[in-house]
């Protein structure tokens, strides 16, 4: 093995207490370093036991086993303990980073391949870079697990996406290595140019650097923000993690989807055609004849050339006004140490993209070889990949969805679904696989997507948006502006409403009913079950005369009856449903909560008290006579949603006081999510955080009856 | 002087290249491209017993060799495949003919499995705007090899890259750059 100075072999597997850097005198005195090498063995039998070692075409990892000895990695606690490692080193580090990872998520589920794919990058740019005063800004965040790894947090990592445990994404709370918070996609390179011009505003001189993915790159955000870097000319290094997938999830339901839109398309074409090989062949003869002499000329014509041989996607990014390096090998440790050494000592370089491809899930077998490459999962098992899917008796909500959908279109035939890049996460890969051409995935676009739905709408087609309650949010002018000012029938089904348990609050739909219903054209719906999103699936490819949504939760239907043929009837609009008849107490539930409402029922009639249940059903409009009644024929209303405030519980006060209502004898309650943000955890503890659980109500109940005590001894 | 990853600086006395770019014989070997045959192997070649009558197909592109343009789609490729499978093919050339149909076969199977996966292609392209040709031989480990050329590929690239952007950030705060980054650098240097 190689030679640095004095080395010691230490064949103990881990020595967390004798850091390498403090054996080295004076950190970057020449060459000769003190350096510990800490790996596992040293002789020829040993070698061929170890379960990392490398062969010819790169590092093998045994996953047969148990998880293997991680020597050098047991070393690092924070990327300062990297500083001093050799290139060897650092491929080894990458191989145990990479074991840790498969390890660790195959304990707890989570973002599996993403953070393979990025292995390399996270050792080189912790590496080179100094974070924290370096910044590193993860776009999207579900690849830092091996950057959460390296920054400390390696010993809790058991405890990721669980309730007060790590979160599965970057956190500013958390740890002051995580530069900036994400979870939706294409923000770093925004909030990398912010840190960026705050450094020059204030007489900083540290690094930036935003990692972004090809996805992500899909969005507008992305070249909003290329585009003011290139104007403002601050440096900051962008780093275009490009693994060719392109849409989320990287699968139909029979493979990899093939790449979203003509930028993918312009990323993969480096120097294919034969048409470019004639111009290359024509460019090497010009600057040849030119001579070594004409500097000046040659270099035009380099320019030249390059931009006519270089990628189309190269010249796009030149004329943002970055400056493009790529493509680079992004599972070479050596190339990407190499450019980051170069790029950082430059005085001035602007704005820099380097544009790397890797592979997602690599260095697993089973993630490389699935056709989603295992992005999202459970618990698994190492040796072979195969998940521990928990059995349910019901479906998820999302198949649901996506059954009752293609029922509809198969009766109406200018019925189309649109969705921004998740066709497995809101269902309409089924569809897609249904009516091929009636389903289209715009890439991560929401702004897009929503006008794009309206525009298919005026043209009198029946357009389904499917896009996740908190993306939403990305799209919300338009769907004010394009959508619900001008009345075209968009029908939007919100998924992952309310709260949605181990992604945590970047991915939670608190506010869906209140920005929804606030607007005067759009219908608003909830179902509390299953049968009920059928019907309102059916509800809303009927109304054709005015904008509608409905929203739904994470998780599994409760086992209701479904329509047969899993095909909705329409129901009336502003209509609801009276579920359990009672006397002094009503609930008023709106959406999937009225699950928890019964709950409360039960447990209220245990305390001899009999509660109406009742399923509000429409948000906007009102089923006023329904509201009316329960409010003169009991003493205590409670309204019940799986929001924020300002939504249907606000709708529902707002006309009782104005009807008079709350000027008599009425004891008014709103059930919301509180005042602040739930983190990420188990669905039942947020229920609980979030005080929406069948326990709170009973208690509510009580209270207002005055009896309190029975309220605080409530289990 | 920076070098340009397309220079030449050797004297050259070879006539222009654009007559020859569709001829894919080996006539043109710029030196900062490796020849596929020029650099030392460490795996051991697997040689084919009837190499020699293989030696003058090999001369053929695989374009050639199914009879399709360069810019054939794959519908072409597949129908020339099928074609000349169908004439090649062991158990239906005449008895006489069969060793040197079945080295056909092969080569057209080969050409077939290169032109028909897309990457594939893309490798097979380059390597021809090169002036490299893969050998028949050389197909058992040639998919980590076109891997390893295009890596070099890439490799060379970015480091002219690299030095051409460094270039440019020596002379990025000269007093004609009017960003509002360089504008403050500016500033500050002088403050």
């Amino acid at each position: 093995m190689a030679v640095h100075g004095v080395f010691m072999r230490v064949n103990q597997p881990a020595l967390p207490y004798l850091s390498p850097r403090k054996l080295s005198y004076g950190g970057g005195v020449g060459r000769k370093q003190f350096c510990v090498k800490a790996s596992g063995g040293s002789s020829e039998a040993e070698e061929a036991r170890m379960v990392i070692r490398k062969e010819k075409d790169g590092w093998k990892i045994d996953f047969s086993g148990d998880k293997p000895a991680t020597p050098l990695l047991d070393t690092i606690n924070y990327p300062v303990h990297m500083k001093n490692l050799s290139a060897k080193d650092l491929e080894q580090l990458a191989a145990e980073l990479r074991a840790e990872i498969v390890y660790s998520v195959a304990k707890t589920g989570g973002h599996l391949s993403s953070s393979l794919g990025v292995v390399e990058l996270t050792v080189a740019l912790h590496h080179v870079f100094n974070a924290p005063d370096d910044k590193i800004i993860w776009d999207v965040g579900h690849q830092a697990y091996g950057h959460k790894i390296l920054t400390g947090r390696r010993s809790k990592m058991h405890t990721i996406r669980k309730t007060s445990g790590l979160a599965g994404f970057p956190k500013r709370d958390e740890s002051v290595y995580d530069a900036f918070g994400a979870g939706h996609s294409s923000t770093s390179i925004s909030a990398g140019l912010g840190m960026a011009i705050a450094r020059d505003l204030l007489g900083k001189n540290n690094n930036v650097v935003s990692v972004i993915g090809d996805g992500a790159m899909t969005a507008g955000q992305a070249y909003e923000a290329m585009n003011n870097a290139g104007f403002l000319d601050s440096n900051l290094i962008v780093i275009l993690n490009d693994n060719k997938q392109v849409s989320l999830p990287t699968a139909t339901l029979d493979g990899p989807a093939t790449p979203v839109g003509a930028l993918s398309s312009a990323l993969t074409k480096l120097q294919a055609s034969p048409k470019f090989r004639q111009l290359r062949e024509a460019a090497k003869s010009i600057t040849k004849q030119i001579g070594p002499q004409a500097h000046e000329v040659a270099a035009k014509v380099d320019e030249y050339a390059r931009g006519m041989l270089s990628a189309t996607g190269s010249t796009l990014f030149e004329e943002l006004g970055l400056y493009y390096i790529g493509p680079v090998d992004g599972h070479s440790i050596d190339d990407l140490i190499t450019i980051f050494h170069k790029v950082k000592s430059m005085p001035a370089p602007g704005p820099v993209l380097i544009h790397i491809v890797t592979e997602k899930g690599k260095g697993y077998p089973p993630a490389e070889a699935a056709s989603d490459k295992m992005h999202g999962v459970v618990k698994f098992d190492p040796a072979t990949g195969k998940q521990m899917k928990t059995k349910s008796s019901t479906l998820s909500y999302t198949q649901y969805f996506a059954e009752s959908l293609i029922k509809e279109a198969e009766v109406d035939d200018i019925i189309v679904a649109i969705h921004a890049a998740m066709g497995g996460g809101t269902g309409l890969n089924y569809f897609q696989k249904r009516f091929p051409e009636r389903c289209f995935d715009v890439g991560i676009a929401e702004q897009h997507a929503v006008t794009f739905a309206a525009g298919l709408a005026c043209e009198g087609l029946k357009p389904f948006c499917a896009i996740y309650s908190s993306f939403l949010q990305r799209g919300y002018d338009q769907v004010v502006h394009d959508v619900d000012l001008q009345k075209l029938p968009v029908r939007f089904a919100m998924d992952r409403a309310g709260l949605v348990g181990a992604d945590g609050p970047t991915h939670c739909g608190a506010f869906d009913v209140a920005y929804m219903a606030c607007l005067p054209n759009m219908v608003v719906m909830a179902p509390s079950d299953e049968a009920e999103l059928m019907h309102m699936v059916a509800t809303a490819a009927a109304i054709d005369d005015r904008p509608s949504c409905f929203r739904f939760p994470r998780g599994n239907g409760i086992g209701a009856a479904l329509p047969p043929n899993n095909k909705g009837t329409p129901l009336e609009i502003g209509k609801g449903r009276v579920l359990i008849e009672g006397t002094r107490v009503a609930i008023l539930g709106f959406g999937a909560i009225v699950q928890e409402c019964l709950g409360a029922a039960k447990m209220l009639k245990s305390h001899n008290i009999s509660a109406t249940v009742a399923d509000a059903r429409f948000c906007k409009p009102l089923d006023t006579d329904l509201i009316r009644r329960l409010a003169k024929e009991h003493e205590i209303l409670i309204t019940v949603e799986e929001g924020s405030v300002g939504g249907f519980g606000s709708h529902v006060a707002h006309f009782l006081s104005l009807n008079g209502i709350l000027d008599g004898p009425l004891k008014l309650r709103s059930m919301v999510l509180p005042d602040r943000y739930i983190e990420h955890g188990a669905p039942q503890d947020q229920i609980e955080a979030a005080g929406l659980s069948s326990r709170h109500f009973c208690g509510t109940v009580l209270s207002l009856m005055g009896r309190q005590i029975e309220a605080l001894k409530l289990q | 002087m920076c070098s340009y990853g397309l220079v030449d600086h050797r004297p050259r006395s070879d006539a222009l290249r654009f007559s020859s770019l569709n001829s894919t014989k080996i006539n043109n070997h710029p030196p900062q491209f490796v020849s596929f045959r020029a650099r030392p192997r460490s795996v051991p070649t697997i040689r084919s017993s009837l190499s020699d009558t293989v030696s003058e197909q090999s001369a053929m592109s695989f374009y050639e060799l199914l009879g399709i343009p360069e810019t054939g789609t794959l519908l072409e490729i597949k129908q020339a495949y099928k074609q000349l499978a169908r004439k090649y093919h062991p158990d239906v050339s005449p008895p006489d003919r069969v060793h040197e149909y079945t080295q056909r076969f092969i080569r057209v199977q080969e050409a077939y499995e290169t032109l028909s996966d897309p990457m594939r292609r893309e490798l097979y392209d380059r390597d021809m705007a090169n002036g490299v040709h893969l050998a028949f031989t050389a197909r058992k480990r040639s998919m980590f090899d076109e891997r390893m050329e295009e890596k070099s590929a890439w490799k060379r690239r970015w480091q002219s890259q690299l030095s051409e952007l460094k270039m440019r950030s020596m002379h990025k705060d000269s007093e004609n750059n009017m960003s509002w980054a360089a504008q403050l650098r500016r500033e500050r240097k002088q403050s």
